[in-house]
């Protein structure tokens, strides 16, 4: 059990000032949001909403102030995140370039990509996607096929992404492709990441819509399109080490368990404090919502501390994705047949019961997590 | 991946010295001690005085109690490892329950006397109360933990704290026992005496015996989860069918994987609750104790754990570890008791979820990151 541990980590003072301006923020910006537009979440892709975020300097704050971040903590960062995620702010537009874009850009390439285009990113102006999965690729990243050809100057990439969020919207993808052959023995061998400028000629966006009729993922072609030599990140062939680094990022934050707290709070403004049954029920969900709330707030402390939390951070996105796939369950249980039809309730309830099933696939299915925590604990 | 600026995240965890040479001795202790042969004596009616004067010689029940006071000075954080560990290798002793006692008694000031000590949330369990006036006690409690074993009781209620002598005339034991045949007792008092009396201060836990027995639980519960996690992933990687290790099987890996992460969480919850335990005794809370909001967590979370992982150990060992000749019941046999004791999870998500419903969505989320719920 011990590569699953996590110590708890506490915040201090200078981390509640800071909290009591994002609550005051959020109460003036969001004000006339209602509780169905919140519910939207990761989701929500409003670019000026991201811009007066990055006019705060609540993008990239951990970063170097010379790509324009303002060097606070991470666990500073940590609670400017989850008081966006509580509050449902329409966090999607810059959701993926803070998290993880941004940290790869500056690790892998900190004199040429990330002094182009971090600052962008911290002023909630350049906005990123991320290509991993493609059409006859999803758990088993290793077998990616777009390929990129060397040529004079750069690179030369063929091939399609798909589940690609924001790419509408997004300037540049941050792509998994092939720069070389696999090895004998290692599949993980000739994979790098370039970046790609979504404008540049060859490359098509279609959109995807998902089951509720919404657009938030694409699918990406890449024809014959040319990608100079300084966007490739880090070293050629390093792709999967890279992207694994990243996972860490992606899996432990605290939009892996709040996914479905608007419902949530819809729920305890309906329940009877006298029904044993509402209590009960909204009860283990808190006690869920406060030892999560703990564990990514523990995994946010071991990144912080430079240690390497990739197996932690896989245990709380497979508890958060419970948590999060359990409360339109109890909704249904405690309201499926007596809830007023248009209400907050309703309207939160119908988004986010038709979500649920998104949370245990994106950022890495619930089987390969399990897989990857069974390793943690010696199951070979 | 680290970014070029690293500002150090505040490291709560870190384990203490005191806590490591207590987890190490106490391990030693019990690997030792507590054998397969122990337990089987234990089921079939023999209590170990021989473990219990081990547990004495090295001092465990007066870990909690200050050292001006005779004990060890251990805060609630340090001296985990003990409850940890009478979870992990199921001891089948009164030490949990003598800790707690012990530390109840330093606190308000009053004496403590040699021996286990059992507990008593009075109004719980039973109609036991104490008057304030007279400080004697009536009424019947059920579930007390070993009593027969047990010379003194410590009972609470409201700020009172009485030591009753358990074996005085006007007390009437009926024996029963818990699913792991630990010993929980009927204990009927006829306007008993009490022999001290003290006040105890601690803010925010109206039922000290029933929160802190909660916490107690919550401890030992994740120790028993890890050992059936241990006892599970050792089989499924030895037990071979089909050809292979049946722990390769992925829905093996699967539902261990998931009975680990509902383990993590338990053993979180119950971190940050004995974090705020010692805080609580050591009178650094703050303004405000989150010790009461921390336990319930703790307990759901490790009560709703036990659940799952007790069939999911079971579920792995087949048919071998249904029977009596392997230990893994000595594990879930406790697990499915001690999640029912000092409240169930049932129990402890209503007060929860009643503080969430009366909070609603304006209050909630404040509530939980301050963990005032």
């Amino acid at each position: 059990m011990q590569a699953l541990d996590i110590r708890p980590c506490r915040l201090d003072a200078d981390a509640q000032a800071l909290r009591t301006e994002v609550r005051a923020f959020l109460a003036q910006e969001l004000k006339h949001y209602s509780p169905a537009e919140r519910a939207k979440g990761l989701v929500g892709l409003v670019p000026e909403f991201t811009r007066k975020l990055g006019e705060r300097g609540w993008l990239g704050m951990t970063w170097p102030k010379r790509y324009g971040g303002q060097e606070r903590s991470a666990l500073e960062r940590y609670v400017v995140l989850e008081e966006l995620l509580a509050a449902g702010a329409p966090v999607g537009a810059h959701w993926v370039a803070e998290r993880q874009s941004g940290p790869l850009l500056i690790k892998f390439s900190p004199e040429v990509l990330a002094p182009q285009i971090v600052p962008g990113i911290t002023r909630g102006e350049t906005l990123l996607a991320i290509g991993m999965s493609e059409p006859d690729v999803g758990s088993d990243l290793a077998a990616v096929r777009t390929r990129a050809e060397k040529t004079e100057g750069g690179w030369i990439v063929n091939g399609s992404k798909v589940w690609t969020s924001g790419a509408h919207l997004a300037h540049y993808m941050i792509t998994l492709l092939r720069t070389g052959p696999k090895e004998e023995g290692n599949r993980r061998a000739g994979l790098s990441q370039l970046l790609i400028d979504l404008k540049a000629k060859g490359v098509t966006v279609r959109p995807i819509y998902n089951m509720l009729g919404e657009h938030d993922f694409n699918e990406v072609f890449l024809e014959n399109v040319f990608v100079p030599d300084d966007f490739v990140i880090g070293e050629l062939g390093n792709g999967w080490q890279q992207v694994t680094a990243e996972l860490a990022l992606e899996r432990s934050g605290p939009e892996r368990y709040l996914s479905c707290t608007q419902l949530y709070l819809a729920m305890l403004d309906e329940a009877d404090p006298q029904d044993s049954r509402h209590a009960v029920s909204l009860g283990r969900l808190a006690a869920r919502y406060a030892a999560l709330r703990q564990m990514s707030l523990g995994v946010a402390g071991m990144l912080a501390r430079g240690e390497n939390p990739a197996i932690p951070a896989t245990v709380v996105k497979d508890q958060g994705a419970l948590l999060e796939q359990a409360i339109p369950e109890v909704a249904h249980d405690l309201f499926g047949d007596q809830r007023e039809p248009g209400s907050d309730l309703d309207q939160v309830m119908r988004f986010l019961t038709q979500s649920a099933p998104s949370f245990s696939l994106r950022g890495g299915t619930r089987e390969i997590l399990r897989g990857i925590i069974a390793g943690g604990l010696g199951l070979r | 991946m680290n970014t070029a600026i690293n500002h150090l995240g505040v490291d709560d965890g870190t384990p203490s010295e005191l806590q490591t040479m207590i987890a190490d001795s106490v391990e030693r202790l019990f690997a030792k001690e507590v054998t397969r042969e122990l337990l089987e004596r234990f089921d079939a009616g023999h209590g170990d005085d021989e473990l219990w004067q081990r547990v004495v010689d090295i001092g465990l029940p007066g870990a909690l109690v200050a050292e001006a006071a005779g004990g060890s000075g251990a805060n609630w954080l340090d001296a985990s490892p003990v409850l940890h560990a009478i979870g992990y290798w199921q001891a089948p002793v009164p030490l949990a329950e003598t800790m707690l006692g012990a530390a109840l008694l330093a606190h308000a000031g009053m004496e403590v006397p040699e021996g286990p000590i059992t507990l008593i949330q009075a109004g719980r369990l039973g109609d036991l109360r104490l008057d304030p006036d007279s400080h004697r006690l009536a009424g019947r409690a059920i579930n007390v933990p070993w009593a027969r074993s047990c010379r003194w009781a410590v009972v609470a209620d409201g700020d009172h704290l009485a030591l009753v002598d358990l074996r005085q005339s006007a007390v009437t034991l009926a024996a029963g026992s818990n699913f792991a045949d630990e010993e929980r007792d009927t204990l009927v008092f006829g306007n008993a005496d009490s022999q001290a009396i003290g006040r105890l201060q601690l803010a925010g836990l109206q039922e000290p015996v029933w929160h802190l027995g909660a916490l107690m639980r919550a401890c030992t519960l994740v120790g028993t989860l890890e050992a059936a996690v241990d006892k599970a992933v050792l089989y499924a990687n030895e037990r071979t069918q089909f050809g292979k290790p049946i722990g390769k099987q992925q829905v093996l890996q699967q539902y261990l994987a998931q009975m680990a992460g509902a383990t993590g969480a338990a053993r979180m919850a119950v971190q940050v609750a004995l974090r705020s335990a010692s805080e609580l005794f050591d009178g650094t809370s703050g303004e405000r104790s989150t010790l009461a909001f921390d336990i319930a967590v703790a307990k759901v979370c490790a009560g709703e754990a036990a659940t799952l992982g007790a069939s999911v150990a079971h579920q792995v060992h087949g048919a071998i570890g249904f029977t009596h000749e392997h230990t893994l019941h000595f594990a879930t046999r406790r697990l499915w008791s001690w999640r029912d004791e000092f409240g169930s999870d049932a129990h402890w998500a209503k007060v929860l979820g009643q503080a969430a419903i009366a909070a609603g969505s304006e209050g909630f989320w404040a509530g939980l990151t301050d963990r005032s719920l």
